[in-house]
């Protein structure tokens, strides 16, 4: 009797092989189940991060009392139970940390990625090519996902297709004239917040700000220029925050509504009427206080505002405001000045809920649930336990595949064929699953091919540092650059750096691309970009240019980044980016989102006029 | 006071742990499914792969129903057992695990074949929401289906068999307010604007308007005036012919102010004109009752309303004579506009206007549906909430009647005689399809092998050739009783089934058991459109294929 089989002799190559799982979360879990179910008996499984209650509707090796654990090593202990001869090794880690160098990776049959941040992504898939290791990616979002086969030098590699870009919002938008809920939300969020409690802005949505103008000097100036007094000693929280609300929502909106040249063609805002925050301060005054001392965990809970799919008044968002203030700055005084907006820390989602509503109400914007500010704010991905239980077995079948091709190499080929598969959201409307053939390598793409990157900018003001950081590590996803120009080194970075050099290169960042000594980037440059913990090279081809009329004067433009080749499918439809779960540092770019439009997620880019 | 803040903790905690599917679902797809009440049967790998699903999710509660005990190979094959449990009740291990995923649902489980409780105890499914029934035979599946057509419940079957799956549903009528389209056409209304809106858009002096301004007058206001404009002078007619609405569009176009010192023909693009030609065809061609939904209207269930009726029959009725006596062909309005090009006012005032005739519009259809209701001998009008009326206005261009065949009615369809194998030759003759119709007809025969035979096909390790044989022979004759083709990857496909001696592989497992529970969830929620058909995965080709006539 033969009751477990599969393609034929796959159980058997499953056996002998050894398989990197990087993601323990989403389809993480679903993976390593049936992974070990299906005969893999050598696992190694990478993840950084800690489970959290709202993983629990999906990620099944994980119970309530794990909340706060390691997810690796949860999800390795659990797999283990499922199948107690498989041998699994669990990073609790970060897969960009130097000890999953290409040898790491090329101790390995067949890579498995079920990651949540773009980041990332590139990062394995440049290690996989390094390494030469076949890689399976794969990401889900809502009913949607699809699992992708990268072969090096047969099919394409995750970065052939141009990746969406994460959404970026104006900034004269953000801070003057908001017309949509989530500029209002982007303000409270990366700007308001910090102002208060932070820290600098992380994943910063707001699109940076014209800095540079005066050659870069004041790089990493703070940018949540908002003014507000600092509290006095002794002042009680809700005083403070009444000061707060006082100068940012009354005083700061009647000064932007006085300039005139503003508000020729829209309505200006209205500032906050000083009977609006006495109101609120009478509903946090007049709440009821539980009898013990314990910190609230929530402000809106201690009010008495259960249901988040609500929308609160005005007055109610004045309350949750001050009452946040007071939990966050007296109950989590130890905290203050290093804290960010975290979408699993409920008084973080009441602040930028409240915030964000007061400002909606000055603009005369629609307010929001914080249920829903909550998703726009932490750019939450819909996420259920069928789509990662789908993309886990077809993630399985397809590395079998990839196995049995080393085994077998007499096969036509036809069985063996790896296959790109769509699971698309609505069967009625087709084929619930979607599957093509994988393209060749774009002959045109940086990372697998070798393609020349072409940067436009202005280098009398680019520095160094903006190349290094927002071109080569942002835009072109390297995680150690070294910058070489003819025989000049002008960049290295890393650990074993000597103090002398890394203070010689840190003075080097402050100089623009045209001052650099020896040989100076400018129009016609080629800059050779190396990055050995990823084994790979670049060759930047740099053209000078000015600004155009109303851009960045330090703008910059890749070209040289992959755009789709003809007959492409260009990625529209990929629920690219959102693994499992969602991210902290990713955006969901909307064209990737099926349910979209019905979520209470993200909106469409606001065709209102803009006053700038 | 305690109670109530501890029920808040509950229901916040629940919230948390729901979180990324209320984002899919909502609050009232969560609600549903909290309240549903779900069987499995049969408790191998694809049973418990879907079960789990959906005690992820949150139903009320599960009833486990599997007559085996575990064995040392179900360790292998599924993640709810281990070496404990060898020997015991299958039903009841994968009860007590199933259990530990989620405090809040509540188990049970019955240690009987399936196949047993539908002879003996057939009423044992009432009470059931939903049956998710895996693994089982034709001969069983007709039985089930007739079973819970009775009882109400509603029944997703799913089987796993070696690579290849085959998931169905069975319900005699499934109704879907949100459907969830992926394109849905705008109701701008503005061919036929209401008073107000006319009245609104009749203000604007376009002639007076500052240049900044008038760059963002939305382009509903500017359809409407210059279809006014143009009927003036085509006898009060608007564009007819492609000629026509050609010159229109260029009439649009011609309307844009042009930059100061430009030279003649220079336009100073607005996006809102752009917009307004891009939508023109909204004036000539406009988004009026769809056909499925005029098909609705005829349905006897909308023209017959009786106690037993459901909202959603007595909401399309309601509709009909909306449509009828009160709008003159429009459906009522959904009440939301697109993003559109205009100052933050204009979008502002529109966006009430919109909103404020569709609440006029629901009050109509709730007033009329309650009238229907109160005229009905046994029907409760104070049952039907006007929230569920506005969701029914909103999503009216799109609901959706599902009925679905039998699995008798489906299986005869198909494979009954010559008279209806015109669709299945079509399948077969097709090289897109052929593969996956062969599979389902394969399967087929693999249980007509085992009503013969007693067993699976390659049950036994020494018989798997002879068995190819069999199935072979039982395929052939059906194809050719039906006077149909076969296909040349048959061999390989049946020498396939046979090796793997009808046992589930994990991958297809996880494949069949997550489409049956998000069919299911679609079920349970009411939300988006459920599979009709059959769904064959084939896991050799990684493709999926649907059969079944709509
Ligand atoms: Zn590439």
């Amino acid at each position: 009797m033969s009751g477990t089989c599969s393609v034929s002799g796959a159980r058997e190559a499953c056996l002998g092989s050894r398989v990197l799982c990087v993601g323990a979360g989403g389809i993480g879990c679903e993976l390593l189940k049936t992974l070990v179910l299906s005969g893999f008996s050598n696992i190694t499984v990478i993840d950084m991060d800690t489970i959290e209650v709202s993983n629990l509707n999906r990620q099944f090796l994980f119970r309530r009392r794990h909340v706060g654990q390691s997810k690796a090593k949860v999800a390795r202990e659990a797999s283990l139970r499922i199948n107690p001869k498989a041998k699994i090794v669990a990073h609790h880690a970060n897969i960009k940390e130097d000890q999953f160098d290409v040898d790491f990776f090329k101790s390995f049959d067949c890579v498995l990625n079920g990651l949540d941040n773009l980041e990332a992504r590139r990062h394995v898939n440049r290690m996989a090519l390094a390494a030469s290791v076949p890689l399976v990616e794969s990401g889900t979002a809502g009913y949607r996902g699809q699992v992708t086969v990268h072969i090096k030098g047969e099919t394409e590699c995750f970065e052939c297709q141009p990746k969406p870009i994460p959404k970026k919002y104006p900034v004269c938008t953000i801070r003057n004239t908001p017309d949509k809920p989530i500029h209002c939300i982007v303000w409270a969020k990366d700007l308001l917040f910090p102002r208060l409690f932070g820290g600098e802005a992380v994943g910063a949505e707001a699109e940076r700000e014209d800095e540079g103008k005066n050659g870069g000097e004041d790089e990493g100036k703070d940018r949540s220029d908002i003014e507000v007094s600092e509290r006095a000693e002794g002042q009680p929280a809700v005083e403070y925050g009444c000061v707060v609300l006082r100068e940012v929502y009354g005083d700061a909106i009647a000064r932007l509504a006085a300039v005139e040249d503003m508000w020729k063609d829209r309505e200006p805002p209205t500032p906050l009427s000083s009977d609006v925050i006495a109101a609120g301060r009478a509903i946090v005054q007049g709440r009821a206080r539980g009898g013990d001392d314990k910190v609230p965990t929530s402000a809106s809970l201690a009010l008495g505002l259960s249901d988040s799919h609500a929308t609160w008044s005005a007055e109610q968002s004045a309350a949750v405001f001050l009452m946040a203030v007071e939990i966050l700055l007296d109950g989590h005084a130890d905290r203050v000045g290093k804290l960010g907006f975290d979408k699993e820390f409920p008084l973080s989602v009441d602040f930028v809920t409240a915030a964000s509503n007061l400002r909606s109400h000055c603009y005369g914007i629609e307010p929001k649930s914080s249920f829903d500010v909550k998703g726009m704010a932490g750019n939450i991905i819909h996420a259920i336990a069928t789509t990662n239980a789908i993309i886990s077995g077809l993630i399985v079948l397809e590395a079998q595949k990839l196995l049995l091709r080393g085994l077998r190499q007499d096969d036509d080929g036809a069985t063996l064929t790896p296959w790109t598969t769509f699971v698309q959201h609505n069967p009625t409307g087709g084929r619930l699953l979607q599957r093509i053939k994988p393209l060749p390598p774009n002959p045109k793409c940086y990372v697998c091919s070798k393609a020349q990157v072409v940067m436009e900018a202005n280098t009398g003001l680019m520095t160094l540092g903006r190349l290094v950081d927002d071109v080569l590590r942002k835009a072109l996803a390297f995680a150690e650059p070294t910058v070489t120009v003819g025989s000049t080194m002008h960049y290295e970075c890393g650990d074993d750096l000597e103090e002398d050099e890394r203070e010689r290169y840190d003075a080097l960042r402050k100089r623009s691309l045209g001052d650099l000594p020896g040989d100076p980037i400018g129009h016609g440059s080629l800059v050779q970009v190396e990055d050995f913990s990823q084994e790979m090279s670049v060759e930047l081809l740099v053209c000078h240019r000015e600004p155009r009329e109303g851009e960045d004067p330090d703008f910059f433009e890749v070209k040289g980044e992959v755009k789709g080749q003809d007959g492409g499918r260009g990625g529209e439809d990929e629920p690219e980016g959102e693994g499992d779960s969602d991210s902290d540092d990713l955006c969901v770019v909307e064209e990737a989102v099926g349910e979209k439009r019905k979520g209470a997620g993200q909106e469409e880019p606001a065709k209102r006029q803009r006053a700038s | 006071m305690g109670d109530a803040s501890a029920v808040a903790r509950e229901s916040q905690d629940k919230d948390k742990r729901y979180d990324r599917q209320i984002r899919i679902w909502g609050k009232d797809g969560q609600r549903k499914l909290e309240t549903a009440n779900v069987c499995l049967l049969g408790a191998g790998p694809t049973g418990s792969e879907a079960m789990k699903n959906l005690v992820l999710g949150g139903v009320s509660s599960y009833t486990i129903v599997d007559g085996t005990k575990v064995t040392e190979r179900d360790l292998g094959n599924n993640f709810l057992m281990d070496k404990s449990s060898l020997g015991q009740s299958k039903a009841e291990c994968c009860s007590r695990l199933l259990q530990d995923f989620n405090e809040s649902v509540s188990g049970r489980f019955v240690a009987e074949t399936p196949e047993q409780l539908m002879d003996a105890k057939p009423d044992f499914f009432d009470g059931f929401d939903l049956v998710l029934a895996t693994q089982l035979t034709s001969a069983y599946q007709h039985k089930l289906c007739d079973i819970c057509r009775k009882s109400g419940a509603r029944v997703v079957f799913g089987r796993s068999y070696g690579l290849f799956g085959l998931v169905r549903i069975s319900a005699s009528e499934h109704t879907v307010v949100e459907s969830k389209p992926d394109n849905v056409l705008l109701h701008l209304r503005v061919k036929d604007p209401w008073p107000e809106l006319a009245e609104y858009a009749s203000n604007f002096d376009l002639e007076s308007l500052d240049d900044m301004t008038y760059k963002h007058v939305p382009y509903v206001v500017l359809l409407i005036k210059l279809a006014e404009a143009w009927k003036l002078g085509h006898g009060g007619n608007l564009p007819q012919g492609r000629a026509e609405q050609r010159d229109f569009k260029a009439f649009v176009r011609s309307q844009q102010r042009r930059r100061r010192g430009e030279p003649e023909g220079v336009a100073d693009e607005g996006e809102n004109f752009r917009e307004a030609v891009e939508n023109a065809h909204y004036l000539w061609s406009p988004p009026g009752v769809p056909s499925e939904i005029s098909r609705y209207f005829a349905d006897p269930a909308c023209e017959e309303i009786t106690s037993a009726s459901s909202h959603f029959w007595v909401c399309m009725a309601a509709v009909k004579d909306f449509v009828a006596e009160r709008s003159g062909g429009a459906l009522p309005l959904p009440g939301s506009i697109p993003d559109m090009t205009a100052t933050t006012d204009l979008y502002l005032d529109l966006k009430r206007l919109y909103d404020s005739k569709a609440e006029e519009d629901c009050d109509w259809v709730f007033d009329r549906a309650i009238q229907i209701l109160s005229r009905t001998p046994g029907a409760d009008p104070s049952a039907l909430g006007r929230d569920y009326v506005k969701g029914f206005c909103k999503n009216c261009a799109h609901v959706k009647v599902l009925r679905f065949p039998t699995v008798r009615q489906e299986q005869e369809g198909f494979l009954g005689g010559a008279s209806q194998s015109s669709y299945l030759q079509s399948l077969l003759l097709s090289e897109d399809t052929a593969e996956n119709a062969f599979v389902y007809l394969m399967l087929h025969a693999a249980d007509r092998f085992r009503q013969t035979h007693g067993h699976f096909p390659g049950k036994f390790d020494d018989g798997v050739q002879e068995d190819v044989g069999g199935v072979k022979s039982i395929v052939s004759s059906a194809l050719s009783e039906a006077g149909l083709p076969t296909i040349p990857v048959a061999e390989e496909y049946v020498q396939e089934l046979c090796r793997c001696g009808a046992g589930e592989i994990h991958t297809v497992a996880a494949v069949v058991g997550g489409i049956v529970a998000e069919e299911a969830i679609k079920l349970l929620t009411e939300q988006f459109v459920p599979l009709s058909g059959t769904l064959v995965y084939n896991a050799i080709r990684s493709t999926t294929l649907r059969i079944g006539k709509f």
